[in-house]
């Protein structure tokens, strides 16, 4: 028996409410709490031309790391929604036929409830039947929208975590020759985030880093071009690392976030002399195309096939919508 | 048990049933359509389920929403295709026919369990050869190896399916030219001989040669590679040639040299005569009356001739006595008979006991053209040469060559032999057990449209009754399609080398998927698809090339010897019967004598086979008489002696 259904047993309200972000990958999952950026290539923010996909140099191996949330409320206590989440984590290093293989995944499943606003009896049941609860501050049940944005963040920061670990994990495991491309950022692990052969690519742009004229070059960049090097300070940890915006597919006729990534690399000087060389690769990996996914032209397809993959292993009683919300007949 | 290679997958659009499942493998595996495979119930819910599944589709596609996206991640350039640093995740999906579950009851879908290449054990569990396989009386006869997925498993056929009572009869179809009917058929004959049980008795083959020097070498050794004496090492099935063959082949017209392509004079000594005289022909004169003949008056005329007149002495009714029992004697009677009517009866009677004088004419020239037109088969005088019915023996194969004979004669040795064949077996009279008939060209003998000749019937006697005599078809075609469906349909056993994809597409392969019709039409020569009864799914096998000389190689060995002179041919057929008469003894002996009575002597001392032939055939010719004006002979065609009135009695 699941916790959710001892806790319905026990008196719980039963509920189905999954949110739109835990469907797939969560839309603010790269949400950047950037301040300001400094140029540490060129004296104004340029467009520079990245090499051809011929003449890209592509890592022979590479390792890609991706994370998924799923969470949906399970039951009710009263007016305090009890929810069940899960967070999974996977790299997958790409071998000299160009296969992806996992070499590291975590998972976790755990409930998530303000405790101290539940009721006794269904609170102790909860404690007995789950085995691993996230605490989460009641302030807000009286607010279900903001509430439930609540644990949006908390599931999301438990991702971010698992995250964090396995690039960690990973990155210290890497050969002499190999990289880690992560979805996201690099700046949430300083050791991730100072390690030569680590690029975090970031896909939202909830946070801009630049002003300006250089802001209006970093949006308008034509398909094939990156920006300077600036420096940033961002995530929790706030390492410094080195960034450049990058297009992979002309924006013009669709809008202006259409195929820009930003991409992370440590902060060392290195990293402003091989940025074009560093886009060229990642400019080759727009084919094959992340498709389905809706944001395919910002997507890699070997962060997409992490994805995929941890999809395929997750509970699918999560992330599962109802077809419908009408009243059950019980017939 | 070795590791899984895929495992079960089920959808809403695509469940797994009790008869048919889905799974996938790795990119690179063994399998292949044709694959037999074993799922596991263990760790589904459904443990101890065992079941096992023949691959009969397969399926490879990846994540790729449309053809398009790929084009535009290639930037329309196909060379870019294959520079994309991650391969497309892909899938290799395979959809199976179930053969067989344990327990069998109740039968439910199969589990979504893991998936495994069948082993030997397995195979036979999956093919149900176990019950025959290891029972008390085994009765597996070795059809082939199982060789998908890397595998090497014999697979056997239940002789009492194969050969009867339970089933019976074989009918094999594929292109011409491959040589895999023929060879097939020859590889499973030499299995049976080798397999047959014991308790079933004996068993024989006869095979009709239609085609060429096709079946003219079966007792001599042909080339095997090392890979086919290991299969047939693997198979339990001796890589020799028949160790008993008699074959049989009429005269040609000139009446002693044999009409077969087996002439070579190294060869030509195991070869006998076939030929046949009145007696023989007679009760099969339906096959010799075309479809506008065969009315009731002639029928009736016939079966008095049978009854009444041949072999005995009988007068008629003219004041002659007759003994028929040649066509020469027949071609007397008929004369007398005529004769009398106008000389007797003054051209009065139109009639004669009871039998109208055309009805008479209409027989008379029927029999008596069979020997004109099967001159060689069928003598005019003089005595028959016939197998050796009641002395069949054991594991032996008897070749009949009817290659270059008239086909009215081809379907005459057909219908006699097979007749001869049921008669005695139905006596329990014949020396075996059990016989194989091999027929090719079915196309020819049995078509599914075409007018309803004796031949065809009688196939189709044999595929409906002849399992309970112990008389067993092999049939071969090119079409299956356009052969009696009763005759395809009563074959327990079917064989398929390569198909011609038109053939495939006709509704008799309905039930063969795709995948399966592609495999037939490419299917490589020593392979076929085996239906069998204790198989639920059509099972693809490979056999190795028959141990004996192939047709086309067994002219190139041993070339046809060209048509020796007539006193040549007699000289070297006595000395086979005796090897101390020297040629000219037998010169002299024939010089200047007819060559009628010469051929009536030889056929009487090939038929006693006397201890001192020479002897003998000197006795048989009788004393030299000097020679007669030779008579005139009445046309065949005797004119009418009265306009033919419509009342023919």
């Amino acid at each position: 028996m699941t916790w959710w259904q001892a806790l319905i047993d026990a008196g719980a309200i039963p509920a189905a409410y999954v949110p739109s972000a835990s469907a797939g990958g969560a839309a603010g999952a790269d949400a950047e709490s950037g301040e300001r950026a400094d140029l540490v290539e060129d004296a104004e923010v340029q467009a520079h031309p990245i090499p051809q996909r011929a003449a890209a140099r592509i890592p022979p191996a590479v390792s890609f790391l991706n994370g998924i949330e799923r969470w949906s409320v399970r039951a009710y206590d009263g007016m305090v929604p009890v929810v069940d989440a899960y967070v999974a984590a996977a790299v997958r290093r790409r071998d000299e036929r160009g296969i992806l293989h996992t070499i590291l995944e975590r998972s976790r499943s755990f409930a998530v409830a303000p405790a101290e606003r539940m009721t006794a009896h269904l609170r102790a049941v909860l404690e007995q039947a789950a085995p691993d609860i996230e605490s989460i501050d009641g302030e807000l049940v009286g607010q279900p929208a903001r509430y439930l944005e609540k644990v949006e963040s908390t599931v999301r920061r438990a991702r971010a975590h698992l995250e964090r670990d396995l690039a960690e994990a990973s990155s210290d495991a890497l050969g002499p020759e190999e990289w880690l491309v992560l979805d996201g950022l690099l700046s949430r692990s300083p050791a991730v985030a100072r390690h030569p052969r680590t690029l975090g690519v970031i896909k939202s742009h909830g946070a801009q880093f630049l002003e300006g004229r250089g802001l209006e070059r970093a949006l308008t960049l034509p398909a094939g071009h990156r920006t300077s090097v600036f420096a940033v300070r961002g995530g929790h940890t706030r390492t410094e690392v080195y960034s450049w915006y990058l297009r992979l597919w002309p924006w013009e006729g669709n809008d202006l976030l259409y195929g820009l990534l930003r991409i992370e690399a440590r902060a060392h000087a290195q990293t402003i002399a091989s940025a074009s060389g560093l886009s060229g690769w990642l400019w080759a990996e727009r084919a094959p195309l992340a498709t389905p996914a809706t944001r395919w032209d910002r997507l890699l397809y070997p962060l997409h096939h992490v994805e995929a993959y941890l999809t395929s292993r997750a509970p699918r009683d999560l992330g599962m919508r109802r077809a419908s919300r009408l009243p059950r007949t019980g017939t | 048990m070795s590791a899984p290679i895929g495992r079960v997958v089920a959808t809403e659009l695509k469940p797994a049933t009790p008869h048919q499942f889905h799974f996938w493998t790795a990119t690179e595996t063994s399998i292949g359509i044709g694959a037999i495979v074993k799922v596991e119930g263990r760790a589904t819910g459904d443990e101890g389920r065992v079941v096992y599944g023949v691959v009969s589709e397969g399926f490879a596609y990846s994540d790729l929403a449309t053809p398009l996206h790929d084009v535009v991640g290639s930037e329309g350039d196909p060379t870019r295709a294959a520079d994309a640093p991650t391969v497309r995740q892909q899938i290799r999906y395979w959809t199976a026919a179930v053969l067989r579950q344990t327990p069998e009851e109740p039968l439910q879908p199969v589990p979504l369990g893991q998936v495994y290449v069948a082993d030997d054990a397995d195979v036979a569990q999956a093919l149900r050869m176990d019950t025959f396989l290891h029972s008390a009386t085994p009765t597996a006869i070795p059809v082939g190896l199982y060789t998908s997925a890397g595998r090497a498993a014999p697979v056997y056929l239940d002789a009492d399916f194969l050969l009867g009572p339970e089933a019976a009869h074989l009918n094999i179809s594929g292109v011409s030219g491959l040589a895999t009917k023929t060879s097939a058929v020859e590889f499973l004959l030499a299995s049976i001989f080798a397999h047959f049980p014991a308790h079933k008795g004996r068993v024989a083959a006869l095979c009709f040669n239609v085609k060429g020097p096709d079946l003219c070498f079966l007792d001599q050794p042909g080339d095997l590679s090392d890979e086919d004496r290991h299969r047939y090492e693997r198979l339990g099935v001796p890589s020799t040639p028949f160790q008993q063959v008699r074959f049989y082949a009429p005269l040609k017209a000139d009446g002693v040299n044999l009409n077969t392509l087996r002439t070579h004079p190294d060869l030509i000594g195991d070869v006998e005569p076939l030929t046949w005289g009145l007696q023989e022909v007679v009760d099969y004169a339906e096959v010799l009356l075309n479809r506008d003949d065969i009315d009731a008056k002639a029928d009736a005329f016939i079966d008095f001739l049978r009854d009444r007149v041949l072999g005995r002495t009988f007068d008629d009714g003219f004041g002659g006595t007759h003994r028929v029992q040649t066509f020469a004697d027949l071609d007397r009677l008929f004369r007398s008979i005529f004769d009398g009517l106008e000389i007797t009866a003054g051209g009065r009677s139109d009639t004669w006991r009871t039998h109208h004088i055309a009805t008479m004419r209409k027989v008379r020239n029927r029999l008596l053209n069979i020997s004109t037109r099967c001159k060689g088969l069928v003598t005019d005088d003089g005595p028959s040469n016939d197998l050796p019915w009641k002395e069949f023996e054991d594991r032996t194969v008897y070749v009949v060559d009817i290659a270059n004979v008239d086909p009215l004669g081809q379907d005459l040795v057909f219908a006699r032999v097979v007749s001869k064949l049921r008669e005695q077996l139905e006596r329990r009279e014949l020396g075996v057990d059990a016989v194989v008939v091999f027929v090719d060209e079915l196309n020819k003998y049995a078509p599914g449209d075409g007018p309803e000749t004796y031949v065809k019937k009688m196939l189709l006697d044999i595929s409906e009754r002849g399992r309970y005599l112990g008389l067993v078809l092999f049939g071969a075609e090119q079409f299956r399609s356009q052969v009696h469906r009763r005759v395809v349909g009563n074959a327990g056993t079917q064989l398929f080398g390569r198909m011609d994809m038109d053939e495939l597409a006709t509704p008799g392969y309905q039930v063969l998927t795709p995948a399966t019709k592609s495999k037939l039409a490419t299917l490589p020569i020593g392979e076929l698809m085996v239906r069998h009864p204790h198989f639920t799914q059509p099972i693809f096998v490979r056999f190795p090339k028959p141990p004996v000389l192939r047709g086309r190689d067994g002219v190139e060995r041993f070339p046809p010897a060209a048509d020796v002179p007539f006193d040549d041919a007699v000289v070297r057929q006595l000395v086979r019967l005796d090897r101390r008469i020297r040629p000219n003894q037998v010169k002299d002996l024939i010089a200047d004598r007819p060559q009628e009575d010469v051929r009536r002597a030889l056929a009487a001392a090939r038929r006693t086979r006397p201890d001192d032939v020479l002897a003998y055939f000197r006795r048989a010719l009788g004393a030299r008489v000097a020679p007669e004006a030779p008579v005139a002979r009445e046309h065949h065609a005797v004119p009418p002696l009265n306009p033919i009135s419509d009342e023919p009695y």
